[in-house]
């Protein structure tokens, strides 16, 4: 039953959603509530694709789609710390644009005749084992990890040592962005090519499993390995009866889905959000 | 030499003059205290000093050098260091990572060095942190010596405390000073920013008086009587509030193995059983969360309990906090904004709280508006509320103003128990005496009061009787007499 290409799909998944969610975990614990994860993911995926064809450079599509995730980043911070939207707003709001602004690249910029280019996968399995001890690094023996988690408590004490949280939540979003950025990199890559709604609502899904993680490195990459384990069983099952049954595919498509929502509504609350989040 | 000098120091906001030309000079090794009523200055000094404010005039002259501070990181730099009435600790946290916090020792740190030099300096001032656990297991006194250990970490030679013991069991308060005693016997200079007298009288070498924002004396401690330095803060003569003998009348609160369960599924009061009589202002001194909230709620009627509570012989379980209302229970409530006001009422509309359902503010379903405007005249007058008019929103009045509006209010309409926690919080000295003198008033005529406080030289001049609570335990201490109940305050005894 087991076989490679599940382990291949689920660690792949794991990378996608383990990004994504450690990206929205810098927002986060800097007090920044991120939504937009989805949004900075799509906006990745496509430029990506579409950079790296053009240009011919899979290198040069990757970095391209990190800069414009993390354009979407800065938006977030600049909305939310300048302008004082309130953050969710501005989540779905950046959401909305990711979707519409990547729908008409699609439509308009797209050549059939031109080939995509990708990175290999394994690059950014390799990306998200380095994100994990990195971010874990910073949380523990960095003084920008230590200032981020300060402000991400209660930003106002924070400022009173000496810290100006709006200039490390910049930071913050940047990080959000290369990290989600990555993730939707790796969505495209596995996909082979750019197709509208590509991330499917992954971001979500990693957003999830930052909450079920505490927003603590470690037990999120537990958390989004367990999603993962789900899709990939999801891809596997799909089409294989049941005890004799035959499942829709709609059902095992839902499935992950499904079991964020059990999770989510079983586990939240025994998890505690940093103090901070959502001030400013 | 002055190792700190601030030389004719004016600061505006606006029209408001905060300071009008004052001066500050300190002497190296010096606990040097500055008093004054709230308003005064005192923290907006402070605050210049620390680089926090930049002074509309005047100079500031740190170790000779004239400076002129931007920001805080400035005066930082030339090692001073203030730890403000509000700690800057953040609970979730670790002790020693908010020790570091702002002033790590670089990008990358290595947690063992850190945690040496933390030890060091604590030992230093005999302090014991179990630097990996959370800020939040620490107790004010804790988090107090912490806030002086960031100070060190910064190396900082001249500290500016602000009301260090506002939080403080007298016990702790002691050890406080004699740290900062050791502190300046190795070279350390403190400023001390402070109401409570005794402390400075004790401890101090010099003092600085503020009232309304000019400078009103500047002298050694030595030979300075607190009364003396009581009558330059207000500015005139202060008589003794009037001892007096314990009144004897009769039960008017008795309570017996009273429980009530607190927020964390704990029992926040334990068992208490004591009497308040007729006449009589008992003072429950103990550290902030100590049972003292959740005692005032249950009899308030908006926490439930077990045991017995009587007031003037009626069972009061099971009545509705309307009951108790219109049995004569009033409080003066723990949170202002939260429990007592609705801050963009009018004062008139404020001055019905509570009272809706009384027979003498009714008329059908409404509101008797010559009561109401009567009832409003009579709170305003009754402590001096400063206001434009009753109909000005309560929100625009200061918080001393709105402690006293709400301290009338809780006195007004035959009160038979008078519930009050901190009456004068953010009160002048005078203002402090009137709020007590009324309590009196209202006993003299049938009512009891019960007071919390957390400054106990308060509770000792005003009240006749004192009892204790520590981690939901009520206790009676044998005398009025300020070590013993200090003891029981952190369960020494």
């Amino acid at each position: 039953m087991v076989d490679m290409s599940f382990i291949t799909n689920w660690l792949m998944f794991a990378a996608i959603l383990g990004l994504a969610a450690l990206g929205g975990m810098f927002s986060e614990r800097s007090g920044i509530v991120n939504i937009a994860l989805e949004g900075m993911m799509l906006m990745s995926a496509c430029v990506t694709a579409l950079v790296g064809g053009t240009s011919g450079s899979p290198m040069i599509g990757l970095i391209a789609g990190l800069v414009s995730a993390c354009l979407l980043g800065i938006a977030h911070w600049a909305l939310t710390q300048f302008y004082r939207l309130d953050q969710i707003v501005s989540g779905m709001g950046i959401n909305l644009f990711a979707y519409g602004a990547t729908n008409f690249i699609a439509l308009s910029f797209f050549k059939p005749e031109v080939p995509n280019q990708f990175l290999p996968i394994p690059v950014y399995f390799w990306c998200a084992l380095i994100a994990l001890a990195a971010s874990w690094f910073m949380f523990n023996r960095m003084r920008a990890g230590l200032r981020l988690l300060a402000i991400g408590e209660n930003p106002d004490k924070a400022r009173t040592t000496g810290i100006e949280p709006v200039q490390v939540r910049l930071w913050a979003l940047v990080f959000a962005g290369i990290l989600c950025g990555l993730s939707g990199a790796l969505v495209v890559t596995n996909s082979g090519g750019f197709g509208d709604n590509l991330t499917a609502g992954r971001g979500f899904i990693a957003l999830a499993a930052l909450i079920l993680g505490g927003w603590r490195p470690v037990s999120v990459a537990v958390a989004c390995l367990a999603f993962a384990a789900f899709e990939a069983a999801q891809i596997q099952f799909q089409g294989s009866p049941i005890l004799g049954y035959q499942l829709p595919a709609a059902f095992w498509k839902s499935l992950p889905f499904l079991i964020t929502l059990i999770a989510l509504a079983g586990l939240m609350g025994r998890t505690k959000a940093p103090a901070g989040l959502g001030k400013m | 030499m002055s190792i700190v000098a601030l030389e004719g120091i004016t600061q505006r906001f606006g029209d408001f003059v905060a300071l009008d030309n004052v001066s500050l000079h300190v002497r190296k090794g010096d606990l040097h205290a500055v008093v004054g009523e709230n308003g005064a200055g005192k923290t907006t000094l402070m605050r210049i000093l620390y680089g926090a404010l930049t002074p509309s005039e005047g100079r500031v002259i740190v170790q000779g050098q004239e400076r002129h501070y931007r920001s805080s990181r400035e005066a930082i730099a030339d090692r001073i260091g203030m730890v403000s009435q509000h700690y800057a600790i953040i609970p979730e946290l670790t002790c020693l990572q908010n020790l570091m916090l702002g002033a790590e020792p670089g990008a990358f740190m290595n947690l063992r060095q850190c945690e040496d030099r933390a030890n060091v300096l604590a030992e230093q001032m005999g302090f014991t942190f179990d630097w990996h656990a959370r800020a939040e297991t620490l107790g004010p006194a804790g988090a107090q010596k912490l806030e002086i250990l960031k100070l060190l970490w910064r190396d900082a030679e001249i500290m500016i405390l602000d009301e260090p013991t506002a939080m403080l069991s007298p016990r702790d308060a002691d050890a406080l000073f004699e740290s900062l005693r050791k502190l300046a016997s190795q070279g350390a200079t403190v400023i001390l920013v402070t109401h409570r007298l005794p402390e400075v009288i004790e401890y101090c070498q010099r003092v600085t008086v503020l009232r309304g924002g000019k400078l009103i004396d500047d002298q050694d401690v030595q030979d300075l009587a607190k009364a003396q330095l009581a009558e330059l803060i207000v500015g005139h003569a202060l008589t003794a509030f009037e001892e007096r003998e314990l009144p004897q009348g009769e039960t008017a609160l008795n309570v017996q193995n009273l429980v009530v369960r607190g927020d964390r599924g704990n029992d926040a009061v334990k068992s208490a059983s004591f009497q308040v009589r007729k006449g009589e202002l008992v003072g429950l001194a103990g550290v902030d969360g100590n049972g003292q909230k959740e005692l005032f709620h249950a009899l308030m009627g908006t926490r439930g309990f077990t045991g017995l509570a009587n007031l003037n012989g009626e069972d009061l379980s099971g009545r509705t906090t309307r009951d108790r209302l219109a049995a004569g229970v009033r409080i003066i409530a723990e949170d202002r904004h939260a429990e007592a006001l609705v801050e963009e009422w009018s004062l008139s509309d404020n001055a019905v709280l509570g009272f809706q359902r009384l027979p003498s503010f009714r008329v059908g379903a409404g509101i008797n508006e010559a009561t109401k405007a009567e009832r409003t005249r009579q709170f305003i007058a009754k402590f001096n509320t400063k206001c434009t008019s009753a109909g000005q929103a309560i929100g625009s009045l200061s918080g001393g103003n709105q402690q006293r509006f709400i301290a009338a209010r809780a006195l007004g309409e035959n009160p038979s128990l008078v519930l009050a926690f901190q009456p004068a919080r953010g009160l002048d000295i005078d203002a402090t005496r009137a709020v007590y003198q009324g309590l009196r008033d209202a006993c003299s005529q049938g009512a009891g009061a019960l007071i919390v406080s957390f400054d106990l030289d308060e509770l000792l001049e005003f009240c006749d009787r004192i009892l204790v609570i520590n981690g939901g335990v009520v206790s009676a201490p044998h005398q009025k007499e300020r070590a013993e109940i200090g003891q029981l305050m952190v369960g020494a005894i």
